[in-house]
């Protein structure tokens, strides 16, 4: 048996970014009830019919009971303890960046995430977004030259209200499920994306999600539009400070391609998963869906799950065009007392469409990670094809892995292939490294970097890097 | 409720044997299987209802065995009725269970069960009556291959149990067959015990007439160093279920599983597994095949469960559907839960039809398209058929499969 304690040292690292921001925010009372709902929709001055879609959704909520059949263990959430919207105090309108509160810049740039002018990442544009409003979006103008839209939801619905009307629920429908119709009730900022028609969008797109505040959810929707023939890649990151309360992140994303669009969506989630006891952390429920609505259109979704106490989370993709492409990959790394329930639903509808999963799980401590997808080739998918391939590392005997593949086929001329296999970091390798010369550690995550390289070569360069740092970081100390 | 009143009012509480009672009381409280449940979600509510709408029979109408017993070599059990059990323990080192050791052992398999997932079993118990419980003790190797009948009678609900305790170092064949008639639901609920050392070769081969409805469950217990082959076949049933619920109690056993099933017309056939392993050093090979044609359904779950303790466990399964029409559904869902960290566990789901490029090779031979399909199917069944104990020289299973539907 390697030594086990060695591999369980490796994996204790300090999440770094578990600061607080002293800054002065506007809060409203907690609780949740209709009244609460029309004041976040008068704060951000919204339009009727986003009101009335917001009432419709809380409606339905109040009617629908939280889903337990991921069999995840948490404590229960007391939905009128909490506070639906939190925002830095500043400036009614800010025309440039220099306005902007310099310690919430400070914050961003302590992240990684410079917003000021000269420290902009290159070929990177940026929509920042703390609590629940959206502080700043780089590269506006360079973007709008080409005709690509990104803002802030709440923007997009002032300035572009016909695409939010015509979009918003168009994927996940506020009945969708438990926390969507919770966040189509409560949402408060995220982004807006819309790409003409033709347009590749000439830089990465990325959204910066900050909890700053310990008593209040993070309830953002994210929307992308990717016209005929155009094409966008967008990362999205998160982290939140460490409290020893839990906080509730229930998000939407929602993405639209149309004929010969592609979308590309890569998540880096790093939320506080909560100490070694289980204390605090953040309960991630998001909905993510995409519809790739034209043909030849491809959705493509890769994660890398690191953070959170609870993630439920399962981006799919709604095949309903002739010859359309759907992809995830993903790797998702649970430590300590973390519980993941992550995986993918892929659709298909329309003929000839095509879907790839890949999933990678690593689970150390005393956590659970579970795989859990649907395939469904629909009586119209003719020619379709799937292949799921969905491996599990355990670390230490006292994590678990679990996979729960639904494969649903009602079309004969299809074809689905799903494997899955599981496997631990095994004496003979590290042995085998060790003796090269490689340190201990070294070798672990060169190791865990080799069984997560299939998804890691399908992220953006500046997030592959990143994502490879952070499960060496993450798995200190846990392997054995 | 309705299940359990039927069961009330067919027989005075006095006449119910105590497993009976019991089970009724158990289920009691869940009278139906809950529907939104994982095991039950996909079954056909309206075909279930058939299933259970029958009227209770505990006699046996006059039962021709299918294919003569020709061979000496071979015990032939019918339970029920005719159950010739006396015969037979002359002869071979085969007892019949006492009361006290039958009711001993199901009650302590019905301590541990849950209402929802072993509402098969628990229904069967309650249902089944003195003569239709069959237990056999057996020990010894040199026992001849044994075949054991149920069978349901034309318009009732028929329920028979099996429980067979192997003792150590025991090696036998047993095919059993489950009989279906017109019109009619067969509750079959089969327990095995596999001692020390033990090996089992099992086949069960169900099939029915037009209208058949069947509930198989099959409950084995392993012990150390004991090895446990299933071969099963189910087909022509407008309704089935067959519930496979094997347990490795110490770890250090083999299991082999080859299951298929075949759903034609409107039927619906589905297959539920969980395999447990208790110990170390567990072995498990398993494959289901589905095949489903017209307007059925084919639905298979499958879950290997590798708690802490089963460390060194080589486990792998495998799903494989031919779904060969437009308006046909397979549903397949196999799982792992794992939290032993030295372990080989692997399972791999497809769903496909048959293979163009085979059948264009065969046709461009002069092969014609049926026959050449023909050929296909006998290769996707033979691997599963072949597995089946004592029915390959007498059954024609093949020959049914292809041929009769």
């Amino acid at each position: 048996m390697v030594n086990e304690n060695l591999v369980k040292d490796v994996v204790k690292e300090p999440y770094k970014y578990g600061f607080v921001t002293d800054i002065e925010t506007e809060k409203i009372a907690k609780g949740l009830n209709e009244d609460i709902i029309r004041l976040i929709s008068q704060k951000k001055e919204e339009p009727k019919y986003l009101l009335d879609f917001r009432l419709k959704a809380f409606k339905k909520w109040q009617k629908m009971k939280e889903p337990d059949w991921a069999g995840l263990g948490y404590k229960q959430i007391d939905y009128q303890d909490i506070i639906y919207y939190s925002a830095p105090k500043q400036k009614e309108k800010i025309s440039s960046l220099d306005e902007v509160d310099p310690k919430l810049l400070e914050t961003f740039d302590k992240l990684g995430i410079p917003l000021t002018e000269q420290k902009k990442l290159t070929n990177v544009a940026v929509d920042a977004v703390f609590d629940s409003v959206s502080i700043a979006t780089t590269f506006r103008e360079e973007l709008a030259q080409h005709g690509v839209i990104f803002c802030s939801i709440s923007e997009a619905v002032k300035n572009h209200s016909n695409l939010i009307e015509q979009y918003l629920g168009t994927v996940v429908p506020a009945s969708d499920n438990y926390f969507a119709a919770l966040n189509s009730a409560v949402f408060s900022d995220g982004s807006f994306v819309y790409i003409p028609k033709g347009v590749t969008c000439p830089m990465d797109l990325s959204s910066y999600f900050r909890i700053n505040s310990g008593d209040s959810g993070q309830f953002e929707r994210t929307l992308i539009i990717a016209e005929e023939s155009s094409s966008v890649s967008y990362l999205e990151g998160c982290t939140a400070p460490m409290f020893d309360t839990n906080t509730l992140h229930a998000a939407v994303v929602e993405l639209i391609a149309l004929d010969d669009a592609s979308i590309k969506y890569s998540t880096v989630q790093n939320w506080y998963a909560g100490d070694e006891e289980g204390v605090g952390g953040i309960f991630n429920f998001v909905t993510k869906r995409g519809k790739c609505l034209g043909k030849r259109s491809k959705i493509s979704w890769s994660q890398v799950e690191t953070g959170s106490a609870i993630t439920w989370k399962y981006p799919s993709c709604l095949l309903l065009g002739e010859e359309s492409v759907g992809e995830f990959y993903s790797v998702a790394l649970t430590n300590n007392l973390q519980q993941a329930d992550t995986g993918t639903k892929m659709i298909h509808i329309g003929p000839k469409t095509k879907s790839t999963i890949v999933s990678k799980g690593i689970s150390a401590g005393n956590s659970n990670n579970s795989y859990r997808g649907l395939v469904k080739m629909g009586t119209k998918a003719t020619g379709s094809r799937n292949y799921s391939q969905c491996d599990s590392m355990l670390i230490g005997d006292q994590a678990s892995a679990n996979t729960f593949p639904y494969i649903k086929s009602q079309q004969p001329n299809s074809e689905i292939e799903h494997e899955a296999s599981t496997c631990r970091i095994s004496e003979d390798q590290l042995f085998y490294l060790q003796s090269r010369g490689i340190e201990f550690e070294e070798a672990v995550s060169m190791m865990v970097s080799g069984f997560c390289r299939d998804v890691f070569n399908q992220l953006p360069m500046e997030f592959a890097a990143e994502a490879d740092k952070l499960l060496a970081l993450k798995l200190e100390g846990s392997v054995g | 409720m309705e299940i359990i009143e039927k069961i009330k009012t067919n027989k005075s509480i006095d006449n119910q044997t105590e497993i009976q009672k019991i089970c009724l009381n158990k289920l009691q409280s869940s009278p139906l299987p809950n529907p939104k449940s994982e095991p039950w979600r996909l079954s056909n509510k309206s075909k279930f209802s058939d299933l259970l709408d029958y009227s209770l029979n505990e006699k046996d109408t006059k039962f021709d065995t299918p294919y003569p017993n020709t061979s000496q070599n071979i015990i032939r059990l019918v339970i029920g009725d005719n159950c010739q059990i006396k015969l037979i323990e002359e002869n071979y080192s085969i007892k019949e269970l006492s009361e006290d050791e039958l009711v001993k052992y199901i009650k302590k398999q019905i301590s541990c069960f849950d209402q929802n997932e072993n509402w098969s079993e628990l229904l069967n118990l309650s249902l089944s009556c003195k003569k239709n419980i069959l237990g056999l003790k057996i020990n010894g190797s040199k026992i001849p291959p044994i075949e054991i009948f149920s069978h349901a009678s034309s318009n009732s609900l028929n329920a028979k149990t099996l429980v067979i305790f192997l003792e150590k170092n025991c090696d036998i064949d047993l095919l059993q067959v489950n009989l279906g008639k017109d019109n009619s639901s067969l509750s079959q609920s089969t327990f095995f015990c596999l001692e020390e050392n033990c090996s089992v070769n099992h086949g069960v081969v169900s099939y029915g007439e037009s209208k058949s409805n069947l509930l198989n469950s099959l409950n084995v217990i392993q012990e150390k160093n004991s090895e446990y082959n299933l071969g099963s076949l189910h087909f022509k049933f407008n309704y089935a279920r067959f519930e496979i619920s094997i347990k490795q109690s110490a770890g250090n056993a083999k299991t082999n599983i080859k299951g298929m099933q075949i759903t034609k017309k409107d039927e619906q056939i589905s297959t539920y597994t969980k395999i447990e392993f208790k110990g170390p050093n567990g072995f498990l090979d398993q494959i289901n095949k589905s095949l489903a044609d017209d307007k059925s359904h084919a639905i298979f779950e499958g879950s290997i469960i590798v708690p802490k303790i089963a460390q060194r466990t080589d486990a792998s399964q495998l799903s494989r559907n031919l779904l060969l029409s437009n308006l046909a559904q397979i549903d397949t869902k196999p799982q792992l839960e794992i939290i032993a960290d030295d372990v080989k566990c692997k399972h791999g789901a497809t769903i496909s039809q048959l293979n163009e490029e085979e059948l264009f090779y065969m046709r461009t031979r002069g092969i014609t398209l049926t026959e050449a399909s023909k050929l296909q199917l006998s290769s996707y069944f033979q691997e599963i058929i072949t597995f089946i104990p004592v029915s390959k020289d007498r059954w024609d299973l093949l020959d049914k499969l292809l041929n009769e539907n």
